[in-house]
């Protein structure tokens, strides 16, 4: 078996993150980049299984600038097999997808395991974009992954507004994982050290035939406004007369 | 010529090193402190990192292309150190036997000695390098190494030997009969190697530290490892070094936290030039002694003797590593004293370099 799995290059969660003056994005200089957090989750899956079945190969893949080899450098020292590097200047959502599904029909993956969303832009539309264009199974957003005896199918447990849903499905298909789905293992020192001796392969994603034109345009971005200080109040007629006539929540 | 850069494979580690430091070692580092014991769980989700296999080449069963280098040895040390001292110092004793047999040893000794620490569990390391007189000096040692016949006796005391009681083998540093520093691998249990009792300190707690003594303990001429082993002291000071400045780096971003957070007189303490200033000179020491720790390590890799380089670089992180504690726990006032913070723990921990010259370390 096969299993292709995402890997993005984002900003670190932990760091400050600044809008450019002319709002059209935001300063890269001076920042560290990482895995998505939920793409992390997504390789650990796939691990999981590889190391659970024994014959899986795993393969992560990035669209995005040169870059992005430290971050698929990370995922084949978690243990994946082999990478694959789309370049490609700031694709969106509908053109990483249509990039995937190129790399889909050349690799014939058994699964596609995606971060549910990248915490960059927080999109959360490639892996359901992904799925419409193969006519694939989906399953977003899920916690846990369960192999059926023959292999053939799979039940995922999905997170979903107040519960959790159950659902079966054959395979190929798309997952997209959420943040209790597994806790990812450090890359080791051994495992980084034999990243250097794996493939990575490199694609020019014009060179793949599909129309990468934007559909989506950024018109301005901005920081969230800056949180104003609280205001006591000296009774709770007040408060009750602020939350009414100032904050109209009551 | 200049170039500070780390590579790709140095980054990968650092981060890995890094993240496990901030979320499983720090968050178990008060409660070893108290229990005066590193948790087995703990080392046993280290030991999956392959921080030893890591350093190991290739041909003896690690992962390393190449010799152990003392710039990557610097990196993990200082993050290791970032989360807890006395458990950096744990997780890294392996190395204390391991990188004297790789720089020194025999093809016979590697092969005999090195597959002990490769394996699927933690196995510990020890060195006896201290001693307990007032005038010790590393490369001037009382422990003394005598030839005869059948082999070597060695005499002598030790104190802050680390994980004495369970490592199966101890690093023996000795004077041999021609005044020169050699190193004996002496394996537990040999006869005349007293291990005593395990030393009560101001920090550190978490680390076993024991007093050994050597009465007439005999060795085979296979225990010594050949040749001069006051290079591998000058490595161990190096790594020393680094985990000053990871225990300096914790008590200054614990600090720069606290000083964020603190309201006084209707402002953040960190706002006050007292306090900012303080937190300025602590940055500056930190990455100032970093740098010359990577100085000093570059050199090693280089193959140079660099016996200046190291001791400035020593010196320095260990004065740093003092006031930049002292500083950290005083931004906290009166909090600083209580137990509630860390930075007392690092105050303790980071007292112990600037006092002993070759305690163990990697």
């Amino acid at each position: 078996m096969k299993i292709l799995v995402t890997v993005k290059r984002v900003p670190d969660p932990e760091s400050s993150i600044k809008v450019n003056p002319e709002g059209t994005g935001i300063v890269e200089s001076g920042l560290k980049w990482v895995v998505n957090p939920f793409d992390e989750i997504a390789i650990e899956e796939a691990l999981r299984i590889k190391e659970a079945q024994g014959d899986v190969e795993v393969v992560v893949v990035s669209v995005g600038v040169s870059e992005s080899q430290e971050q698929l450098r990370t995922g084949l020292a978690m243990g994946a097999d082999r990478a694959i590097l789309v370049k490609a200047d700031r694709p969106d959502t509908a053109a990483v997808a249509k990039i995937l599904v190129k790399l889909v029909e050349k690799e014939q993956p058994t699964l596609v395991i995606l971060g549910k969303q990248a915490i960059d832009d927080d999109s959360n539309e490639v892996g359901q974009m992904l799925a419409h264009l193969l006519g694939w199974p989906q399953a977003t957003f899920i916690s846990k992954l369960t192999f059926a005896g023959d292999k053939a199918s799979v039940e995922c447990i999905r997170e979903v507004d107040g519960g959790m849903e159950t659902i079966a499905f054959a395979l190929p298909a798309i997952i997209t994982a959420d943040l209790r789905l597994n806790e990812p293992r450090y890359a080791s020192l051994p495992g980084i050290m034999k990243a250097r001796k794996k493939p990575m392969e490199e694609i020019d994603a014009a060179s793949l035939g599909v129309d990468l034109t934007p559909r989506v345009r950024i018109k301005k971005m901005a920081p969230p406004p800056a949180r104003t200080a609280g205001r006591k109040v000296e009774s709770v007629d007040e408060l009750i007369n602020a939350l009414q006539t100032e904050a109209k929540v009551m | 010529m200049i170039d500070l850069e780390l590579d790709e494979e140095q980054q990968l580690i650092r981060e890995t090193v890094m993240s496990f430091a901030a979320e499983r070692i720090r968050p178990a580092a008060r409660e070893a402190d108290e229990a005066g014991a590193v948790p087995e769980a703990l080392v046993a989700a280290a030991w999956e990192l392959g921080l030893i296999q890591g350093s190991v080449p290739e041909a003896y069963g690690g992962y390393s292309a190449q010799a152990p280098s003392a710039v990557t040895g610097s990196l993990i040390a200082e993050g290791l150190a970032e989360g807890d001292l006395s458990i950096a110092l744990h997780l890294l004793s392996p190395r204390l036997v391991v990188d004297p047999v790789l720089v020194l040893g025999t093809e016979e000794q590697k092969q005999q000695l090195l597959p002990t620490y490769l394996g699927e569990r933690f196995v510990p390391g020890s060195a006896a390098v201290l001693e307990p007189h007032t005038n010790f000096h590393f490369t001037k040692m009382h422990t003394t190494a005598r030839r005869d016949a059948e082999g070597w006796v060695l005499d002598g005391d030790k104190c802050m030997v680390p994980l004495a009681a369970s490592a199966p083998y101890i690093v023996v540093y000795a004077t041999d009969h021609e005044g020169t520093l050699t190193a004996f691998v002496v394996a537990s249990g040999t006869p005349g190697l007293e291990i005593g009792e395990r030393e009560k300190t101001l920090g550190l707690h978490a680390l076993e530290l024991y007093s050994v003594a050597l009465r007439g303990c005999r060795v085979p001429d296979s225990a010594r490892l050949p040749g001069d082993a006051s290079g591998l002291l000058r490595r161990a000071r190096v790594a020393q070094s680094a985990m000053a400045v990871g225990v300096a780096k914790s008590s200054l971003d614990y600090a720069i936290g606290y000083a964020k957070e603190r309201d006084a007189f209707g402002v953040k303490i960190g706002q006050k030039q007292a306090i900012a200033f303080m937190l300025a000179d602590m940055a500056t020491e930190t990455d100032a002694a970093r740098l010359l720790n990577w100085e000093a390590a570059w050199n090693l890799d280089q193959g140079n003797e660099a016996s200046r380089e190291v001791a400035i670089a020593h010196r320095y992180c260990a004065d740093i590593v003092m006031t930049v504690t002292d500083n950290g726990l005083q931004v906290l006032g009166g909090h600083g004293f209580i137990r509630d913070h860390p930075s007392e723990m690092w105050l303790r921990n980071g007292r112990g370099f600037a006092t002993f010259e070759g305690i163990a370390s990697v």
